[in-house]
């Protein structure tokens, strides 16, 4: 996956439902310019650095995160390789189930049918 | 991620041996009708389940490699340590006792017959009740024992000894 297609797959994590017009609001591009660059179009530098800008400051609103990513260093270090899968697992496990409630597939087929 | 999550697994279960419809499946798993549909969907494109358009079924033909992975060790012991922690995450009302017990030998073996009445209770109970209690509103329910020193030792060395 290219950095821009990370960049823009790992904003979506953190503002699943946001809309064109919103994301624009957020990280100060046009909105045309958002949607181009979610259909493939080559991002410049600077609205890479716009989308990073706006995970960052979210990021930020959560404390633990830093802490969280402190312990993951180092129990890379420490821990076995089977607690370190138990420990991949139990995230993964939490990812998923905050994924399930977090997307809404059937809202957007629905509005999909509906446009 | 090895196995299912408990979400899944709640899906799965309520859908068993028969074919629901989405709306079957709602009630009997209770979920919230968008994390039920995304689940339903999920397990669809991984193949664990199929459907006509209507009605949902466990696929026939699970190749031995995906049973593995649902129904393995691993796999159901990380479900279990998922619904134990929402059990003790739980707010009122909850009961859950977890104490460090002395008993001596004669104690153990009467414990040990009442978990074993405990058990033909439970066994009972649900065949008796599960035809007509949803998946939604069974309980669940957990017990286990162990000693002290033994698990010390087993956490120290980060796996089972």
């Amino acid at each position: 996956m290219s950095l821009q297609k990370k960049t823009l797959h790992r904003y979506r994590q953190f503002f699943p439902n946001e809309t064109l017009r919103e994301v624009s609001a957020r990280t100060g591009i046009q909105i045309t310019r958002v949607f181009r660059l979610f259909n493939g179009k080559t991002m410049k530098v600077g609205e890479l650095e716009a989308f990073e800008s706006a995970v960052s400051l979210k990021i930020a609103e959560n404390p633990s995160f830093a802490r969280l990513t402190e312990v993951l260093d180092e129990a890379s270090a420490v821990l076995t390789n089977e607690e370190l899968s138990k420990v991949a697992d139990y995230i993964s496990r939490k990812v998923l189930s905050r994924t399930y409630s977090r997307l809404y597939i059937r809202s957007q087929i629905e509005n999909a049918i509906i446009a | 991620m090895k196995g299912l999550s408990s979400l899944e697994r709640i899906v799965l279960d309520s859908i068993n041996k028969n074919q629901l419809t989405y709306n079957e499946v709602l009630n009997q798993s209770g979920l919230h009708e968008n994390v039920c549909f995304n689940i339903l969907q999920a397990m669809v494109i991984r193949g664990i389940l199929s459907t006509d358009g209507v009605r949902y079924r466990v696929s026939e033909n699970l190749s031995p490699m995906i049973h593995e992975e649902l129904n393995g060790l691993e796999a159901r012991q990380a479900e279990c340590l998922e619904l134990i922690e929402a059990v003790v995450d739980q707010k009122a009302p909850r009961i859950f006792r977890f104490q460090k017990i002395a008993m001596d030998e004669r104690d153990e073996k009467i414990f040990n017959a009442m978990l074993t009445n405990l058990e033909m209770f439970l066994v009972d109970a649900h065949k008796k009740a599960q035809t007509s209690v949803p998946m939604k509103s069974r309980k669940v329910v957990f017990w286990g024992v162990g000693e002290v020193q033994s698990l010390m030792k087993q956490i120290v060395q980060g796996g089972a000894v």
